[in-house]
């Protein structure tokens, strides 16, 4: 990553590498850590789920049945979340492997160059929503629509 | 009630499928990537396979193209759940065979809804 004649010291280009490969490996722990608790959840669910007799009936069931689909809804957040750290953890080690436009001299021709490069690792489509909807606001505000397209379905 | 194949990389996400296509009275079995999901439909027939898109191994286009070729298969409905939205992917989905493309976060009433609609 820091072989160009050109680019900052070594030092801190090798702290920059240890940077990046630390934080991968941080995300990849803390994305491993986060699997079984979800997984119990969903197992949770299909018990409650399971424990809702038909022949119950009543105000109470219809309630818990909604409350289920709810929890099964916003469940499926955890596993978005598990994707796009999982591109942020791919960009990552990329960094190490590939050089960067120059950190000296950084304005904003540099940073439309990194902006280019960053754009072309982006793989799918909502990733570039992501980044662009980042770019724009500095964070994704609470309520924030990344998919315009989200829970829709269409047959062919 | 049909046999149903739920196809996904993610645990929770299999987990969160077989739970709402169960509480509408489906059977449902899992594979977590297109090869493993091969293997399980030439060893048992399924009425519907939902398959994700992005995945190790064999991706979900892959496994549409694959279970098309065989022809207890041809005509099952089989359908994209995915978080991709753009009809760049969609159209390669079609093209593959795809009975339907569902874009994540699904909703449990709404997926029973389409898995009726296709089985009809």
């Amino acid at each position: 990553m820091c072989a160009a004649a050109s680019e900052p010291p070594p030092s801190r280009c090798k702290t920059l590498e240890v940077s990046a490969e630390a934080a991968s490996i941080l995300l990849s722990f803390a994305m491993r850590e986060s699997e079984a608790p979800a997984v119990e959840l969903g197992t949770a669910l299909e018990r409650l789920s399971q424990g809702l007799r038909p022949a119950e009936g009543g105000a109470m069931r219809e309630t818990l049945a909604r409350d289920i689909a709810d929890c099964v809804r916003a469940l499926q957040f955890h596993d978005r979340l598990i994707q796009q750290l999982a591109v942020i953890r791919n960009l990552l080690t990329r960094l190490t492997d590939h050089p960067l436009p120059q950190m000296a001299g950084f304005g904003a021709m540099r940073w439309e160059e990194l902006l280019t490069e960053l754009r072309e690792r982006l793989a799918e489509h909502s990733h570039h929503e992501l980044f662009e909807l980042l770019l724009r606001t500095g964070g994704v505000a609470p309520g924030a629509q990344l998919g315009q397209g989200e829970g829709t379905s269409e047959l062919f | 009630m049909a046999r149903i194949l739920a196809v996904d990389d993610s645990p929770s996400m299999r987990q969160l499928v077989k739970l709402a296509l169960a509480s509408g009275g489906h059977e449902v079995d899992v594979a977590t990537d297109g090869v493993e999901a091969l293997e399980v439909a030439e060893k048992r027939q399924f009425d519907v396979v939902i398959t994700d898109v992005n995945m190790p191994n064999m991706d979900g286009i892959s496994l549409v193209r694959e279970l098309r070729r065989r022809t207890n298969y041809r005509f099952v409905p089989l359908l994209m759940l995915t978080t991709e939205s753009t009809s760049e992917r969609k159209q390669q989905g079609k093209e593959a065979g795809a009975t339907g493309w569902l874009v994540k976060p699904f909703d449990p009433a709404r997926l029973l809804s389409i898995v009726a609609k296709v089985l009809t």
